[in-house]
Order: C-alpha cells, then structure tokens, then sequence
C-alpha cells in the first residue's frame, strides 16, 4: 500500500491493528469517563485528546510507515569506438595513402595531440576492434590491428553493448551488416573511410547457373558485372571449364557505379562434374583482383540412359528386353535385329523389303560416345564387324561406357569374339568347343556375391529375394563359360557346377556383364504363369541398364549436395545415404573428409540423423573455390565437389557511405566526416547524452526520533495537566 | 517316302538326343527359341491344315535369320508351358466349345503379359462357325478391347516385308485384324487361311488352290506369315525412327 510519498507496510495484520486502534480509543473513551466528573467536561476532553493522541501513534508505528524520497542525477555516456577491421578496410583508403584502416588509425592516433587521448581526457573511452567479432583492444593494439574476415554484424555488436550508458563510433567503410534494428537504444556516430569517389574496380555480381544440367543440352550461365570507375567500358567476360575456354562474350558497363548482366551458354558433352570460371580479366586501376573470378560447379547428367542393341537374330529375348527397355522412360533406346544374313535368299525386290543396312561405321566409329550402354544380343559379329569397331567398344567401355553380352548360340567362342578386343574386356572366357548347351533344365541361383548385388537385389528383403531367384524357372539353354579373375558371379547353375550364368566385371571407367543365356525372358513369362506378374523381370533388366550406366540410384553411396551453392565463412551441410547391406562387412563404416581448393585437408563433421544409414555431414569452408568431399566406406569411397563462393567482402569494396548514414539517422546519431572537428562534435553529443536517472530512498518513519519525542511530549504534555489539574 | 530335310533334321534330332539325354521338345525335351504351338480345343475342327508348318518353317530359314523348330508343339490352353511358347496358334473352321472360365483367365494372362497368339478363321465366314466362337472367346477374354482391323502402318505390314495386301488360300480381307494393348498387338486375326496357302503334302505339292489370285497370292500369304512371325518376336521395332526413312522412300519408289 502506497500514499505517496508515504508507504506502510504493516508488521501485524490488519485486523490486530484494527483491534488495537478499537481499544486506545476505548481507554481514552474510559479515562474521559472515569475523570470528566472531577476535572469537568474540557479539562476531562483535553487530558484524554492527549491519552488519545499518543496511543495512536504508538499502534501505528505497527503500520511501518516510511517516506519515499527521489533526487535527480546525471552521468556521463561511455565513449565506444569501435573501429572495421574487415577485410574490406585493407582497401585504399582517402587519397591512396595507406588503407582504410591506416586512416581510421590516422584519425585517432595522428597529431600532437591525438583524438583518442582528448577523448579519454573527457570521458571514458573503450576501443573495440569490430570484425566478424567484436573484441576490446587497448589503444597500444590499434597501431597492430589487420584487416581480415568477413563483415561484422553491427546489430549482434550493439547487443552486447546495450543495457550500458554508451555513445558509440563507429570507423567503417560502411561494409557492415545491419538489420536496421535500433532498439537497443544506443547513438551511433559513424565516421566514414575510404574513398567512394575515386573507388575503382570490377567484380562479378552474381553468377546464376543451374546446380545440375543434362548432357547435350545446352547450359545458360547468366552473370552480372558491377563496375565503379569504369563507364562506358565494354569488358570480355569468359567461361573457362579448367583450362579450355568454352566461350567469351562483352559486357557493357554504362555507368559508375555501372552494371551489365550477360547470358554465357554452352553444350557440356560429358557427364561429369564440371569445374567452371567465371573471369574478367584485371583491369588497370582495380581495387580489388579476387572479385574477377567466380568458380562454380556443375554437374552434367544424362538426361535419358542411350542403349544401342544389337541383336543377332529377331527372338524372344530381343522382344522382352525391348519390352523392359521402353517400359523405362528414362531409357533411349536405339536397336537393330538382323532380319536376315548374307546366307539368306532375298526373293523379292529392295522396296518389297522394310530391311535397312546395319550402320556399322557410323555406329561404331562415329556415335558411339553418345551411347551410354551397348548391348549385343546373341550377335555374330563376323559378318558385319571390323576388328576395329571391337576395339571402339573397348575403348567405349574403357572410357566408361556400359557393355551387356547376352548369351545365346552366337556368343563368345560360337560368335567368333575369341582373341577380340570383346573378348579382352569380358568378366568371362570361352570353355571351349559346344559352348552353347541346350538342357532340359537349369536352375539358377544366387551366388554369395549376388546376393547383396544391386542387380539381383529386386527384393529389399534378403530372404525374400533368395526366394524371388528360386522361383525363376528354370534354363534350357545356356553358354559354357570360366570365370576370369576380374569377373563377379551373381547368378550361378544350381545343377552342382555353378556354372556362371551372370557375370559382371569392370573394365576402365566402365562396367560389363554377361548373361550366358537367351532364356532370360522365361523369368518374365515363368512368373507370369506362376500369377505373379512381371515385375521382378523388369526391375531386373531396369537394374541391369543402371547398373551398367552407373546410375546414382544404383551406388551404394549418395551424396546429396546442397541446392545453392554455400558461402565462406558459412557451415555447409550436406547428406550422405549410405545404403547398408544385412551382410555388409562393412556395415558402419563410414568416414568423412573434406579437401579445400588447395588440396589440404580441413576440419570436418560426420554424425548420423537418426534413420539408418543417413549422416549429415558438414564443413567451415574459410574460403570461395571448390571443395572435394570424400566419403569412405570400407574399401570404397565416393567424391563430390561442392562450390563455395567468396566472402561477400570479396564480391564488392566500395565504401558504402549510405550504410553509413542510414545507421547514425536510425540510431539518433550523426554522420561525421573525418575533416570534422570530431572531439568538439562528439563531446557535445555526449553531453547530450548524459544519462539522467533518479535515485529512490525509502526513510522508515519508526526509528525517526521525532516520532518519539511527539510520543513522549504528548504522555508529558498528559502528566503535566494531570498534575496541574490535581490528579496527581 | 521321306524328304532330304526330313531325314536331316531326324539325324540332327537323334545325334543332339544322344548328347543331351534331357531332351524333350514333342516329346518332353528343352523348348527351342521358336516353333509353333498350336491350341487344341474341344469341339470343331482345331486342326484344319496339319501340313503348314513345314513349309513355312523351311522358307522362315530361307528368307531369314530366324532359327524356328519345324516341329509344332501341340497343346491344350491349361498346359503349363504355354508361357514358354513364342507363337501360340489357334485355328479352325467350325465353331468350338467355350473356353472354361480358368482357361480365359490363362489366356487373359498369357496375352497380357507377352504372350502371342495369331488366330485363323480357315473357313472365312464372318460371323460363322470358328469366326463366330473365336470372337466370343476375344470379347471374354478381352472385354475392354474389340477385334479392330490392324491399320496399313501398323508394324505387321513392315516387319519384314513391305505389305498393302495380305494373302491366303482365299481372299476374304485384304487386312489383318487384332487386339492392341498400348504398342503390342498379342492377338493377330486372319480370315483368309494363310495357313492353307501354306500346307503342302509329303510330295511337295500345294494341298489347297488359292483363289483368285492363284501363285501370286500364295507368295503373299507366306510373306504375310513371315512378318506376322517377325512381328512376334521383335514387337514394333519398325515403328523406330531410324526405319522411317528407309521404308518412307521404298514406299514412294
């Protein structure tokens, strides 16, 4: 309870207090009664007034009552000079003499009698070195200072100064961050460095790519040129994929500050992870070189898989595998069956017949680069083939091309591959004479490796997929082949010889398979018949084209990379899926390294998200070029780059003199320029910003010892006419 | 009296049975990569032309790359391996008894997931006796698709030979007719014996006259069988883009 100034804060409760009132006023009431008879009606009144009056205010001293009092005060703000040490303030500063950081020590340290040391005459001064952090130096440390690092956030400094009597300066180039923010309360006196005027460079703005571009399409790269100092200048902006130039074109800078956006287009033919460069050659008078070169990369994937099939005769198989092939939408494919040999008769016509000539040379020697699986289908090669276009699919597959074999009574030894260059990048080898063999039945089955192999893999359920093989009807016709020591067995006879029925193996950059039968499409039929529909063919033969192509889906590691490219100074993440077999050994396993564009190792983090086999991984990239991410797990590893673009500070180092204003206009500061008399200017601001405050005190009226005087002076002033009025 | 390729093929047939004791091709061996399966239904007349197979299959090696058995498989819709057999054929010239609801159901199967049938109606009388019976087992089987005459692009007419006419031992349609399902045509219908044009006795000579048109519309009916057989094995491979060139221009010559 409060009667201002006055506040009581009773120590017994009300009602005691009440009680207490009640019973003074009825003892005074009886001492009035017991004396009015002796003394008369005023003497009786006057004596018990006064029995009354000290009652009273002995109960209420229970009220504790106290007395606010309030006064005034003044101090003085605290002077917080913070000072940019960004990158940016290793810059030219005014007149080309030294950097804008040289200046800004210039201003605070220059003269017999420096701004810095008037100040701490005056007022109490802090130094703050402002970078990506805020620090406090001592003036000594000012003369050492170097400009490094990326902006500084002014609104997260202002933070940690907030809650403080201050008046802050701020010595910039105007390259800081802020977010407009002024409710922490604080003025802030910007002085400007550098020199915005005669500023001179040229730096890419922006370069917008698309993170992923198809082979053979072409890829438009739009870039924006910012220049200061050089309108009307047509610059050459050029697009290098490492060394080789892809194209230049002009950009045109109208203005200064002037910009200029062109598109540069090119058609990747590769798939492939592509490091580009954005560059501008340096120009004389430039600031600032780092910003003429942007890197970037690009990944280039097939937009559709291209299959070219050869097949040696029109059958069952050709029509299944041709079924599967364009039931896939992302499968191109181009296929020739031989209709008929050169042993056969030809009655009719030429334009009685649809038969069209099999384009061997330019199949083989001309296109084949643009295919990205060859399949040859129980093919003799004999009587259509030159050596050389076997040596051009080694060299396809080689290179990192896909080649499926399918087996038959023209494949290997009965299709003449023996002593080819066919023959050399087979997983397999011819067994000899007869190598094709007709049963009455084959099962299959699955072999140790294929077990965990993508290609058998149809069912993600091991015991399910074990099952899924068994059922498969059996074959009645099959090639006779021996493993060679770079072949993988996925499917083996079950007749007690494991015969190899599929095989892979790797030869180069690119992988191989053979299928030693031509029944395979009785798996499609088979089950079928057994009512369980054709799936398991068809996913069959869609893992058998990604396998061979090397699809991304396929690998039993992915790393996905971020959609925009990450930038210095910023943690980068990115996820990794590993795809763990049951009976992986390596199950677990899995490590992470990160190498920067010099190739050194930097620091890294792996740690899982939860779901099984999905990390998140993440790295502090210090600076803009491309970035190696190696993920290993057991004996394999896997590789991606990441771009990463410069600082912001490396893109543009023109002072930013609005900056500037904005934030003094914001804060209730003022823009100073360095040729103002800054101690004259900021001492009156700071004693315009002296802090006014009122001090409260509390004076408890119990232990006044007025209070006890008009206590003992009433029970005087009470014996006194008692005694004079003869009751004494 | 037993033709050359008759006692050729039996030498080959008895040396290949001494080597691979598992064969059973018509008589339980390994199904080779192509022959004929013929359906045996109950009532009518499933078998009207027995001696077409020989012939066709010796000018199917002749003509093309295709390696075919030239015995046929002869079989009842519910025999298992019907799932194994590259070109089911079905023929007759009277009207049969409905297939059972199980042997629809196979069928249904069959020819939905790959299979092929190419069906004859040996007599030519539309809405008669096989063609009558076979058309009801089709909308059974098929409810959502209708016997449609095969357009002159489709790939039958390109497989193999360039075709704007079809032959047979009559001449009742100039077109093939058949179901399509997406890009694959599984059943293919003729009215016009083929395989009549095709039989010839174990002395060489034709069994059946084919009329109007005499020889040169039995050639037609062969090469009619060979691009309905290509067509079952190599799909509408003819509809590629690289074809289209070649056929366009042999078509204007």
């Amino acid at each position: 309870m409060s009667l201002s100034p006055i506040t009581i804060a009773p120590v017994f409760s009300w009602w005691l207090i009440s009680l207490l009132f009640g019973m003074g006023l009825g003892s005074a009431m009886y001492v009035y009664w017991l004396i009015r008879g002796r003394l008369g009606r005023k003497k009786a009144l006057a004596i018990s007034f006064f029995r009354l009056l000290s009652i009273f205010l002995l109960i209420s001293l229970a009220l504790n009552p106290s007395l606010d009092v309030q006064k005034e005060l003044k101090t003085s703000p605290i002077l917080r000079i913070l000072v940019d040490t960004s990158q940016s303030m290793g810059l030219p500063g005014q007149a080309g003499q030294g950097s804008r950081l040289d200046e800004a020590r210039r201003l605070l340290l220059a003269g017999s009698k420096p701004l810095l040391k008037s100040f701490a005459e005056r007022l109490e001064v802090r130094l703050y070195a402002f970078g990506e952090s805020l620090g406090d130096i001592s003036p000594e440390k000012l003369s050492s200072l170097q400009a490094a690092g990326g902006k500084g956030d002014l609104s997260e400094a202002l933070a940690k100064l907030t809650g403080k009597n201050s008046l802050v300066v701020l010595i910039s180039d105007g390259k800081v961050k802020w977010d407009g923010n002024s409710s922490t309360g604080l003025p802030i006196i910007t002085i400007p460095v550098g020199d915005e005027e005669r500023y001179k460079d040229i730096l890419i703005k922006s370069v917008k790519a698309p993170a992923m571009a198809f082979r053979g399409r072409e890829v438009t790269i739009d870039v924006t040129v910012k220049g200061y100092g050089y309108a009307g200048q047509t610059l050459p902006v050029v697009l290098k994929e490492g060394e080789r130039l892809l194209t230049v074109r002009s950009v045109r800078l109208e203005g200064s500050p002037g910009e200029g956006t062109i598109s540069l287009s090119f058609t990747p033919e590769e798939v492939g992870q592509y490091k580009l460069s954005v560059s501008i050659p340096l120009q004389f008078g430039e600031s600032l070189a780092s910003n003429n070169t942007v890197n970037l990369s690009l990944k280039v994937v097939r937009d559709k898989i291209r299959i070219l099939m050869v097949s040696g005769t029109p059958s069952m198989n050709y029509r299944f595998m041709r079924m599967a092939f364009k039931n896939d939408p992302s499968i191109d494919l181009l296929s020739f069956v031989i209709l008929r040999t050169p042993s056969n008769i030809l009655n009719v016509p030429l334009q009685e017949q649809s038969l069209i000539p099999l384009p061997v040379e330019t199949l083989f020697n001309k296109e084949l680069k643009n295919f990205d699986l060859v399949v040859f289908d129980n093919f003799l090669h004999r009587l259509y083939f030159r050596p050389d276009y076997l040596e051009s699919i080694r060299e396809f597959v080689r290179e990192g091309g896909g080649l499926a074999t399918i087996g038959g009574p023209n494949f290997l030894g009965e299709g003449g591959y023996v002593g080819t260059a066919i023959e050399e990048i087979l997983p397999v080898r011819w067994a000899g004479k007869d190598g094709y063999r007709q049963v009455s039945s084959l099962p299959v089955r699955l072999s140790r490796a294929g077990i965990a192999h993508p290609i058998t893999r149809l069912s993600p359920d091991e015991s399910d997929n074990f099952r899924l093989w068994r059922e498969m009807p059996p074959l009645e016709g099959f090639n006779l082949l021996e493993l060679k020591r770079t072949g993988t067995v996925l499917l083996e006879g079950s007749d007690g010889t494991s015969r190899p029925i599929l095989t892979v193996g790797t030869y180069g950059k690119g992988r191989v398979l053979v299928l030693a039968t031509d029944d395979s499409w009785k798996w499609n039929m088979g089950m079928v018949a057994k009512r369980k529909g054709n799936w398991a063919y068809l996913r069959f033969m869609e893992k058998v084209v990604r396998w061979l192509t090397r699809d991304p889906s396929l690998e039993s590691v992915q790393i996905i990379l971020p959609e925009t490219a990450g930038a210095a100074g910023q943690e980068t993440e990115f996820r990794i899926r590993v795809k763990e077999s049951s009976s992986s050994k390596s199950r677990g396993a899995v490590s992470l390294s990160v190498l920067s564009p010099d190739g050194g190792k930097i620091g890294s983090r792996l740690k899982p998200t939860g779901q099984p086999g999905d990390y998140l991984g993440a790295f502090l990239p210090e600076k803009g070029g491309i970035y190696k991410v190696k993920v290993e797990t057991g004996s394999r590893s896997f590789e991606e780059s990441i771009p990463i673009v410069g600082s912001g500070e490396d893109l543009d180092g023109a002072p930013e003199l609005e900056q500037l204003r904005k934030i003094s206009s914001a804060t209730g500061g003022k823009l100073l320029a360095g040729s103002d008399d800054l101690l004259t200017e900021i001492s009156a601001l700071a004693e315009k910003g002296q802090g006014r405050f009122l001090e409260e005190r509390r004076l408890a009226l119990w232990d006044n010892p007025y209070v006890l005087t008009l206590i003992v002076a009433l029970l005087s002033a009470e014996w006194f006419f008692r005694r004079r009025w003869g009751l004494i | 009296m037993i033709s050359r390729r008759h006692f050729l093929s039996l030498s080959l047939g008895l040396t290949a049975g001494a080597l691979f004791s598992g064969l059973k091709f018509s008589y339980g061996g390994p199904l080779p990569q192509f022959f004929f399966a013929q359906i045996r239904y109950r009532g009518g007349d499933w078998d009207p032309n027995p001696q077409f197979v020989e012939t066709i299959a010796e000018e199917l090696e002749l003509r093309t790359s295709i390696n075919i058995h030239k015995d046929r498989r002869i079989l009842n819709v519910s025999d298992p391996d019907l799932f194994f057999c590259p070109f089911v054929y079905l023929a007759g010239k009277y009207e049969f008894e409905p297939f059972s609801p199980q042997e629809r159901e196979i069928l249904r199967r069959f020819l939905g997931f790959g299979g092929f049938l190419f069906a004859e109606d040996t007599m030519g009388a539309k809405g008669f006796g096989f063609d009558r019976a076979f058309s009801r087992e089709i909308r059974e089987i098929f409810p959502h698709h209708e016997l449609k005459r095969l357009p002159p692009d489709h790939s039958v007419y390109r497989s193999f030979y360039l075709l704007d006419s079809i032959g047979g031992r009559q001449k009742v349609n100039p077109y093939l007719e058949g179901i399509t399902i997406d890009n694959w045509t599984p059943v293919i219908y003729s009215r016009n014996d083929l395989s009549g044009a095709w039989a010839r006795d174990r002395f060489g000579k034709w069994v059946n006259e084919c009329l109007p048109g005499g020889e040169l519309q039995r050639a037609l009916a062969f090469k009619t069988g060979i691009n309905i057989i290509v067509y079952s094995l190599t799909s509408d491979y003819k509809k590629d883009l690289v074809h289209h060139p070649f056929i366009k221009r042999r078509q204007n010559l």
